[in-house]
């Protein structure tokens, strides 16, 4: 029988052989996404693995007295460009070595990644290469390196010096392994957040292209459901049936499968200009395992032939014929019961505030989440139906009578070959939604002048136990006069300590500060004094650094009793710094500091998130912007083959339409409507459930007000679905060659 | 003067529709060579034939759905195979009506929505072109299968929805190709008697292809295609 499956595949003339070549184009197409998508994770844990090491402080191995290596790492910033900056001291004769440099640098040496050795050397001293002290001895390797434009320096010191740096730590080995603990995501960005948005996001794609596969098995069904029909007549057992079927889906599946991996191959270079986490991928990355080769070949063969059993399940193929226009049960509304209870749950808890403990609050998040995903791909059907049922109720063209009956005659099938793209658009509504919510919220609102003043919080002021040798209790003059004189600087404001520390500690533990009026008036981002004050507490207004939004700008601190003098005398919790703008001077100026302080971390911009955790929203961001395209780019493809397979079923009825006189002009509204309805419904629907919990989650997990995801997702989802649209056009003049009159008298 | 489709028209001796020595061939093969037609308005003329003797291909380019390669078909008088397509299309939209074998209803609609399909196509109101529809249902004795679908009703039932469908529009011309090759003799011979007797009503011009006398003896007239040719004299049946 097999045999026989065999010869009725490949030697039953032009059309069967058409019919193999058409479903094996579809199969190479979702072969090739899905083997991207797979790359593209492994290029990702790549890159992840080869940063590793830059975790070493997180989870620190307890040092021997020989092993024992002095480890400070922090993120620096050059405009918009995130620094990963090691400190290292050997503690001991045997101390590790981080991958990537043949030994540890001494004191007054560093290596740097070849990236950032470019960008030293492509920018004055006094703008960057000033803020590393001593001599470059080597770069570092690309085994060491995420990505090949990555900026890594790693800089030697003493283990004097250094074991007195705040935020040091003495460990016995570099980390090799992803670090499992919450709140790993610095220094390089990797880790469980990043881990899940990736996991979640291959997930999300693999459905759409699953479907692209199951849907592309199912052309000319038609036609293959009529000849088993024949052979059932001449003696042929439904088992026998089945067979010849799985034969047909597997040739065509495997063929797909040799063409994806072609495709693959061909178009990899493209993949590594793909901006997945906004860091290009190494040479390499983008490689295949044996498991997913495996995946690959069995998991779609076997994909095609169920699709291709479960479509012959809803037909009855008997010896008189094909019988498939039994008309399924229409969906009913309790199919939007989970979602509802998604959006139910997560409402809940915005109402009554979020569970106590952090596993109360995964937990609520992911029943919120399954509800929901599972409400979507649960309620689509039920909404196509009630879209589709609206529009006949409406239809006064014949195009929207026959789009909206097919589509109300089986909304389950108008619904399938979306489902995937629904929940990929859920998910992305959700995550950017919330992402650029937490990116309004962490600007401060310093208004421009925000962008172009310098913060520097020493250890004193962001740190609850900073020891005592980290404090600084004065800035020098000549370094203030050096700042001033630096062109381009506006101001310099010096926050000194309170003078009562614990009566004016801040909610984060961080302290209030007291600052010179005639200062503070040159600095404005940060605040101002009331009329006639000559000195004011100012309270927590560096906080976005702790991740809380402050607008300190708009702050009238208020006065205190204490003079400029004695003020003068108390340590210093940080400098501020208030330039034009320019970024040589911003760069000056923390390059300055950075110098002056070299272990009490970066300046940043008042209006400006942490550097690490702005790369790591960068990077999801990145990352869902990828999921978006490639989800919409798959949809596409579902849509237009889901089409070709419909026209293949509907063409006598079209011909006999045209042949009475329909324009095709006609039969191109109804292809179009009935594919575009349930796209742009069940799309609307999940964007506004997605942008909904996330503006639910954030109010009660985070305690911030949502906003509308900005210009660039909309013009991503709107793009796509313009697109789809063009895909849905590019159908056209298939319609228009198959509803020819010749058909009409052949078929 | 009449006009089609803004178009002058010749004189063709009372014929509303005429064929002039009309070749075709599919390739290789010869369909129709120099076959001639005529009919005149309110006229029903059965094309009768064995398979494959060019009788459904002269339908077609009586109807417009083929261009003959050569030779000349006339609609009202105007040159019905020098038209575009597009016009084509509109005056077999506006002016023909057809009811074929079997597979022609749309699925997806009820049968009144099939019925009332050529009136909508023409921009006629939803509910005007619905209720036209139902008018038709009475009086092919189709009551009660309004709300039906395709797959819902008999083999007759769906028939006779497709005859409602080419006759709603009041259209100058018929087209039926074996339009009771799918029925069993008694079914056929109600389609048949609903049929002429509608077009009789309705002044309406009827060209029937069928190899079936019992079927064709429905007709005023009947002629006979062979191997490409009308080759039979007419004869008269009415």
């Amino acid at each position: 029988m097999i045999r026989l499956g065999l010869r009725l595949t490949l030697g039953s003339g032009r059309e069967a052989a058409l019919r193999v070549l058409v479903t094996a184009a579809a199969v190479a197409l979702g072969v090739g996404l899905l083997l991207a998508a797979l790359a593209g994770v492994n290029g990702l844990h790549a890159q992840t693995d080869r940063g590793v090491w830059l975790e070493t402080s997180l989870q620190p191995s307890p040092p021997t007295s020989a092993s024992g290596l002095w480890w400070l790492p922090s993120t620096d910033q050059f405009e918009s460009q995130a620094i990963d900056r090691v400190d290292v001291a050997a503690a001991g004769t045997n101390a590790p070595v981080p991958p990537g440099i043949a030994h540890l640098p001494g004191p007054g040496e560093y290596y740097a990644s070849r990236a950032l050795t470019r960008l030293i050397a492509s920018q004055p001293a006094n703008e960057l290469r000033d803020r590393f002290p001593g001599r470059q001895i080597g770069t570092i390797g690309a085994a060491a390196l995420p990505s090949p434009n990555s900026l890594i320096i790693v800089i030697g010191h003493t283990a004097r010096q250094l074991s007195q740096a705040p935020g040091a730590v003495e460990v016995g080995a570099i980390q090799r392994t992803l670090a499992n603990c919450y709140h790993c995501q610095n220094p390089i960005g990797s880790g469980p957040v990043l881990q899940w948005v990736l996991a979640g996001g291959a997930l999300f794609l693999l459905l759409p292209v699953l479907i692209l596969i199951a849907t592309a098995s199912r052309l000319s069904a038609v036609r293959r459901e009529q000849r088993f029909a024949a052979m059932r007549l001449v003696g042929a057992t439904p088992r026998q049936i089945s067979v010849v079927s799985a034969v047909e889906a597997v040739v065509a599946a495997l063929a797909g499968v040799a063409v994806g991996f072609a495709l693959f191959f061909v178009f990899r270079p493209l993949l590594y200009h793909v901006p997945f986490t906004g860091a290009p991928f190494a040479q390499g990355d983008l490689s295949l395992g044996w498991i997913d080769i495996v995946l690959a070949v069995l998991g779609v063969s076997i994909a095609a032939v169920v699709s291709a059993r479960l479509a012959l399940r809803r037909v009855q193929i008997s010896p008189l014929g094909v019988n498939r226009r039994a008309l399924s049960r229409p969906p009913r509304i309790v199919r939007t019961i989970p979602l509802l209870a998604g959006i139910a749950v997560l409402a809940y808890f915005d109402a009554h505030g979020k569970p106590g403990s952090n596993g109360g609050q995964v937990l609520e998040l992911l029943v919120g989440i399954v509800l929901l995903v599972v409400g979507l791909v649960l309620a689509g059907p039920w909404i196509t139906a009630a879209g589709s049922r609206l529009m006949v109720k409406r239809a006064s063209r014949p195009a929207t009578l026959l789009a909206g009956r097919r589509l109300l005659d089986n909304p389950k099938a108008a619904f399938r070959f979306i489902s995937g793209l629904v929940v990929a658009l859920f998910i992305a509504s959700a995550l950017i939604g919330a992402l650029s919510s937490i990116t309004v919220a962490s600007s401060p609102g310093g208004g421009s002048a925000g962008a172009d003043t310098l913060a520097e919080p020493f250890c004193s002021f962001s740190t609850p136990n900073c020891p005592a040798s980290a404090q600084v209790p004065s800035v020098p003059g000549q370094v203030l006069a050096e700042l001033h004189a630096t062109p381009g600087v506006r101001g310099v404001t010096l926050v000194h300590q309170s003078p009562s520390q614990e009566s004016f500690r801040g909610p984060f533990g961080n302290s209030f500060g007291v600052v010179a009026c005639d200062q503070l008036a040159k600095t404005p981002a940060i605040g101002t004094c009331a009329p006639g004050a000559t000195m004011a507490s100012v309270g927590y207004f560096l906080s976005n650094v702790l991740g809380h939004n402050s607008h300190a700008s708009s702050m009238v601190w208020p006065t205190v009793d204490l003079s400029v003098a004695s003020a003068a005398r108390l340590p210093v919790d940080a400098v501020v710094v208030a330039t034009t703008g320019s970024s040589s001077v911003i760069e000056r100026v923390r390059t300055t500091l950075e110098r002056v302080f070299p272990f009490q971390g970066t300046p940043i911009a008042v209006d400006a998130a942490d550097p690490s955790n702005a790369r790591l929203l960068t990077m999801i961001q990145d990352m869902t912007d990828v999921m978006i395209v490639a989800s919409l780019i798959i949809a596409a493809c579902s849509l237009a083959v889901n089409i070709v397979a419909g026209l293949g079923e509907r063409k006598r009825p079209f011909s006999l339409l045209r042949l009475t006189g329909v324009p095709t002009a006609l039969l191109h509204r109804v292809v179009a409507l009935e594919s575009a309805l349930p796209l742009f419904l069940v799309a609307a629907v999940s964007i506004v459930v997605g942008l909904v919990s996330a503006a639910l989650y954030l109010h009660s997990q985070v305690g911030i007000a949502f906003r509308i995801p900005g210009i660039g997702y909309w013009v991503t989802v709107l793009g796509g679905l313009a697109a789809s649209l063009a895909v849905i056009a590019s159908t056209f003049p298939i319609i228009n060659r198959i509803t020819g009159p010749e058909v009409a008298r052949n078929a | 003067m009449n006009t089609v489709n803004g178009r002058a028209a010749v004189q063709t001796d009372g014929a509303i529709l005429e064929a002039r020595n009309l070749a075709l061939s599919f390739g290789e093969t010869p369909a129709l060579c120099g076959a001639s037609f005529s009919v005149r308005r309110g006229e029903i003329v059965a094309v009768m034939g064995p398979s494959g003797s060019g009788k459904s291909t002269l339908l077609h380019c009586l109807a417009g759905i083929l261009v003959p390669d050569s030779g000349e078909v006339f609609f009202d008088g105007e040159r019905l195979d020098t038209m575009r397509e597009q016009e084509r299309s509109r005056l077999r939209r506006d002016h023909f009506g057809f009811v074929f074998q079997f597979g022609q209803l749309v699925p997806e609609l009820t049968a009144e929505e099939n019925v009332a399909l050529p009136l909508l196509l023409g921009g006629t109101r939803r509910e005007e072109a619905l209720r036209s529809s139902r008018t038709w249902f009475e009086r092919l004795q189709l009551d009660g299968l309004e709300r039906h679908r395709a797959g819902e009703m008999s083999g007759g039932q769906a028939q006779r929805v497709a005859l409602a469908r080419g006759l709603v529009a009041h259209p100058d011309v018929l087209f039926a190709d074996e339009p009771t090759g799918s029925l069993d003799s008694l079914t056929g011979e109600l389609v048949m008697g609903l049929m002429t007797d509608s077009a009789h009503a309705e002044g309406t011009t009827v060209v029937l292809v069928t190899h079936e006398p019992r079927v064709a003896a429905y007709a005023d007239r009947e002629v006979i295609v062979r191997d490409g040719k009308v080759t039979s004299a007419e004869r008269v049946l009415r």
